[in-house]
This record gives structure tokens, C-alpha cells and sequence, in this order.
């Protein structure tokens, strides 16, 4: 069954800023679905749409058959929420935000009591409970917030950026409570990321989107699959322009040599057998004289995907655009 | 109906639980109406009495130290509101399949409750002081429904520019509208030592009316016509406040 579905959704802001730009989704129930962008990308703005915070300009959506427009409240009903960001009241203590939260999800009141410290349990913050959030860490706060997103046992749950400015540790956390949900109870997630390895570790299926269009769709073997290469990476001593361009003219040459890009003083190379390139990607750098640091060999990954599909680095991005399009 | 004052009450408690958190609000909406009802009792009290012929000039100011302390605690629903907005909070609430109306008439809610608690302190103190209730209990207790729904419809000046700007700065503004509004009212004076320009704003400030419909009931007893009019004005009030907090509302989810 498709749990969330679009068509042609678009979403402008004044004066001429095309946030989410004609994407298609049809996402099935049971799966963790992972939208990778940099900032500013449109990520956040077509969650906004899905969970009904903001209407789309044009085309329509449905979570769960229902439509976000026309039918918000009960679409609401259905869907659980962590925003970028953890929105919680720093005024109440940790049970009181998830007993207001399952009153006003309705969650019966015998069941109130059992079902916040079942929560407060799997998300570990019993012993934190009666602590005004405002006490509470980052990662504390992320957990609680996601714990808000399940008191009322949604089948869908929408999760943007959960794990952005989190230690490791807190990130583990969370990515074991998406896996534990989703395989134990199908729960289907929506899960927005600037992190690849995040959507490469938990993600069936991948959405890239770059400046508010779907570019490269997949799971994500499929996505490093379509890269159709290994990936050599070589660092030179001085990453000048000058000398990276000299050392991309030489590499294509090379027994099949499919791709170069220069990325943050590196030269990537794509090619058809990583291992029995390197011998002669070292010969051809070492007769056009460019000096070379460092050279590996690895498989593909999302970020090769990313870079492929959308013609930059997601850091470099984030660096560029996180500040005039952080809310886009 | 049901379900939308279900939600109510449990925004209610919420904000009733934010207002208890943050003592300092409420100590500082109880200090200053009663501090310049003091001072203003003591220092002019007798002169002004006998100027504008009223006897009685301690309660003559008492309901004017209620609407002030009104529209003090009245305001800490719009700061609320736009800590909700600036952490998130606000997204979250709206996340749920809470009716959008609740949101603010929990709110409103609190704030009723707030004010009409106010409303009794102030006037126990005013009564000590030697105020007097000529309608007795029964005007006490009018005028703390007064005093709770002119709360709640002054409440929404502060929380639709919460709303629509997301600024506490700006929500402010919400509790200095008052000061133009008392000013403008026969708060030191009665009307009718009024003339020109000043006459014809009290004539058309509804604060005017709410303050004389309380008025009369420390100073001369159940006067009907002074009530009914005290009433309509806030329900005037309060009917284009809380328009204005839905449009606000609106424009915010828009």
C-alpha cells in the first residue's frame, strides 16, 4: 500500500522562490524512505507540505489515502512528526510534554500513564523524566522529541534531520529506534538528511533532491550501482587550480577512465577497475610531473551519487547556502 | 463543542502550568497595578475627591488597579505565544490534530483564569484598603466575570500580533495599547468633568464603560444600564480581538 504519495508538488515563496519544484513520491507503507539535500534543497519545506504545516502551491499529496489539503486534521491522526530542530516546551518536564502530547492525540486516559513510560523507557530518558526539558542535552532532546512523534502509535512518521548536530552516540540512538520501529512494528519513516552514511545505513529507498527537484531516485545500492565505476581518489601536495586541471588532463588517458572532478583540493577519478587503474593513474600523473600525496581506491558511495547527480559536494552547499535557505 | 473544549482545557492546564514556572510575570502584574493604586490613593486621594466630588476616591481607583493588573497579565499570554513560535513548540501543537481555534482559546483560557484570580487579589486588597463593595458579595463577584472576560478579550490585542509577527517585541505593543486606552477613560476623573476632544474619545473607548460598570458596583450598588453596557463593550471588544487572533492565525499557516 503507498503510504505517502505526490504529484507534481510545487511550493513557491514571495517574491520568486520555487522551494519545492514539481516532485513526484509514491512511497510504500513498511519502508524508510530517505530524502537526502543539502540545505536549502527543498527537503524541509516538502515535509512541511506532507505533515500539513504549510499548503502546497500546486499538485496535490495524500499520507495514508488522505489528502494533506483537504483532509489535514485526519492526516494528523495518522502521521507522527520530529522536526528539524527539537521544538519542545523547555517549561515542562519531560512526561508532562509526552502526557500532553498523547491527551492531545487523544490516546485514552487509562492508557496515558503505561504508554509515556513505555516511551520514556525506549528512548531512555526515565531517569530524566520529571527534569524540565530545559536541563535536557541535545541528544536528550532529539530523543524526547522523537519519542513525542510515537505517542500515539503512528504508522507513519515523519522525521526531519533528526540527527543533525548530534554526537555519535545520540546518533546511534536514534538510527537504532528507526530500525527497531520499522522491522518490529512497519512503521514507514520519511526521513530528511544532509547525512549519506545516514541514508546509506537505515534508507530502502532513496530520494537526492537539489534546488527543489528530485534528481537521482533509488535504494541506495541501486543509486551506487548506477555509478557504474570505482572511484580513485588522489591527493596532490599544493591543490592549485592549475595543477588539479594538469592532473585531470593526464588521468584521462587512462584504461577506462569514465570521470574526474576536482573537489575540495582532491581529483576524484571514476573508473571502470579501480585496481588495475592505480598503476597506471601513478604513471601518467608521474610523466606530466604532478606530484602526488596520497591515492585510494574505494566502491562508490551515496556521495559519489550525490556529487554525480547534482554537480557538488554536499558540505560545500551547506557551507554556500545554509544561511539564506536554511528554511526552504 | 465537546471536543473543541476538550482541547481547550488541556491547552488551558498547559499554559496555567508555563504561568506557575514563571512566577516573576505575575509578581510584577501584581506589584504594579496595587504600588500606583497606593500612591495614587495617597497622594491625591483626598485633593481629587473633593476636586471631582466623589467620596469615596480609594474606590473610586480600585477598578482602575484591576484593569491595569488586567492588562499586565493579559499580555504573558503573547509572550508565551511567541515562545511557543520562535522554539517550535507552536509547529508541534499544530502538528496534532488539535482544532486550530483551541490553540488560541486555550490560551485565552488561561488567561481568564489568570486575570479573574488577579482581579479577586486586587480587590481584597482594595477592599482592606477601604474601597467598600456596595452591591456586596454578589457585585464582588461580577466583578471578577467582568474582570476575567475583559481579560480574555484584551488578551487577544497582544495575541494576534504574537501570531501574525512571531516578535515579542512587537506583542508588546499589545500591553501599550492600554496605557492610550486608561488614559482615555475616566480612570482619575468622572466623565463628566470632561469636555471637547476628551469627552468625545471616552465617549468611544470601550474602556470607559467597563471601568464605570465596575465602578458602580463599589461605589452605588447593582446599576443595570452602567453593567449592561460594561458587557456589551466587552463583548465588542472581545468579538474583534478574536477575530483578529483567527486572522492572524490564519496568515500564519497560510
Amino acid at each position: 500500500m503507498t503510504a505517502i504519495f505526490a504529484e507534481a508538488l510545487v511550493r513557491h515563496f514571495p517574491p520568486d522562490i520555487r522551494a519545492v519544484d514539481g516532485i513526484d513520491l509514491d512511497i510504500q507503507g513498511g519502508q524508510i524512505f530517505a530524502f537526502l539535500g543539502a540545505n536549502g534543497s527543498g527537503k524541509t519545506t516538502t515535509v512541511r507540505m506532507l505533515t500539513t504545516l504549510i499548503q502546497p502551491t500546486s499538485g496535490r499529496a495524500s499520507v495514508q489515502g488522505l489528502d494533506v489539503v483537504k483532509d489535514g486534521q485526519r492526516v494528523r491522526e495518522q502521521i507522527g512528526v520530529a522536526l528539524q530542530e527539537a521544538s519542545l516546551d523547555d517549561l515542562q518536564t519531560g512526561r508532562e510534554l509526552l502526557t500532553l502530547q498523547a491527551r492531545l492525540y487523544h490516546v485514552p486516559s487509562r492508557e496515558v500513564t503505561t504508554q509515556v513510560e513505555r516511551l520514556l523507557g525506549i528512548v531512555d530518558l526515565e531517569d530524566a523524566a520529571d527534569r524540565r526539558v530545559k536541563t535536557y542535552s541535545g541528544g536528550m532532546k532529539r530523543r524526547l522529541d522523537l519519542a513525542a512523534a510515537l505517542v500515539h502509535r503512528p504508522k507513519v512518521i515523519f522525521l526531519d534531520e533528526p540527527t543533525t548536530g548530534l554526537d555519535p552516540i545520540s546518533r546511534e540512538a536514534i538510527w537504532r529506534y528507526v530500525v527497531e520501529l520499522n522491522s518490529g512494528d512497519g512503521v514507514t519513516f520519511f526521513l530528511t538528511t544532509q547525512y549519506l552514511e545516514e541514508a546509506d545505513r537505515l534508507a530502502h529507498d532513496v530520494a537526492i533532491m537539489d534546488r527543489g527537484k528530485i534528481v537521482a531516485r533509488g535504494s541506495p545500492e541501486e543509486l551506487k550501482a548506477s555509478i557504474g565505476a570505482d572511484r580513485i581518489t588522489v591527493r596532490v601536495p599544493d591543490d592549485e587550480d592549475a595543477l588539479l586541471k594538469r592532473a585531470v588532463e593526464a588521468l584521462k588517458s587512462v584504461n577506462g577512465f569514465e570521470d574526474a572532478r576536482i573537489s575540495e583540493g582532491t581529483v576524484v577519478i571514476y573508473v571502470r577497475d579501480g585496481k588495475s587503474a592505480v598503476a597506471p593513474i601513478v604513471r601518467a600523473l608521474d610523466e606530466l610531473g604532478v606530484p602526488m600525496e596520497e591515492i585510494s581506491v574505494s566502491r562508490p558511495t551515496l556521495d559519489d551519487v550525490f556529487l554525480r547527480t547534482t554537480g557538488h559536494k554536499m558540505e560545500q552547499d551547506d557551507l554556500l547556502g545554509a544561511p539564506a535557505r536554511s528554511q526552504l | 463543542m465537546i471536543r473543541l473544549a476538550y482541547y481547550t482545557f488541556v491547552l488551558m492546564k498547559r499554559a496555567l502550568r508555563e504561568t506557575i514556572r514563571q512566577p516573576g510575570f505575575e509578581a510584577q502584574n501584581i506589584f504594579i497595578p496595587i504600588f500606583f493604586f497606593a500612591v495614587i490613593t495617597a497622594a491625591i486621594g483626598n485633593t481629587a475627591g473633593r476636586a471631582f466630588g466623589v467620596d469615596n476616591y480609594t474606590g473610586f481607583q480600585m477598578p482602575v488597579a484591576i484593569l491595569q493588573g488586567i492588562a499586565g497579565a493579559a499580555s504573558v499570554s503573547s509572550f508565551g505565544m511567541v515562545t511557543d513560535i520562535e522554539r517550535g513548540y507552536f509547529d508541534k501543537l499544530l502538528l496534532t490534530p488539535t482544532p486550530r481555534l483551541a490553540l488560541v482559546l486555550g490560551r485565552l483560557a488561561s488567561d481568564g483564569v489568570r486575570v479573574t484570580l488577579l482581579t479577586a487579589l486586587i480587590m481584597t486588597i482594595g477592599i482592606i484598603a477601604g474601597a467598600g463593595m456596595e452591591a456586596g458579595v454578589g457585585g464582588f463577584i461580577v466583578i471578577l466575570l467582568l474582570g476575567g472576560m475583559f481579560g480574555v478579550a484584551y488578551a487577544g490585542i497582544g495575541l494576534s500580533i504574537a501570531l501574525r509577527t512571531g516578535s515579542a517585541q512587537a506583542s508588546q505593543a499589545g500591553f501599550l495599547v492600554f496605557f492610550p486606552l486608561l488614559f482615555l477613560s475616566p480612570a482619575f476623573a468622572p466623565k463628566d468633568n470632561f469636555e471637547g476632544w476628551l469627552k468625545f474619545l471616552a465617549t468611544i473607548n470601550p474602556v470607559t464603560y467597563i471601568l464605570e460598570g465596575m465602578r458602580s458596583l463599589v461605589l452605588d450598588g447593582w446599576e443595570w444600564e452602567k453593567l449592561a453596557y460594561a458587557s456589551l463593550a466587552i463583548a465588542g471588544l472581545g468579538a474583534f480581538t478574536l477575530t483578529l487572533t483567527m486572522l492572524s492565525l490564519r496568515y500564519r499557516i497560510r
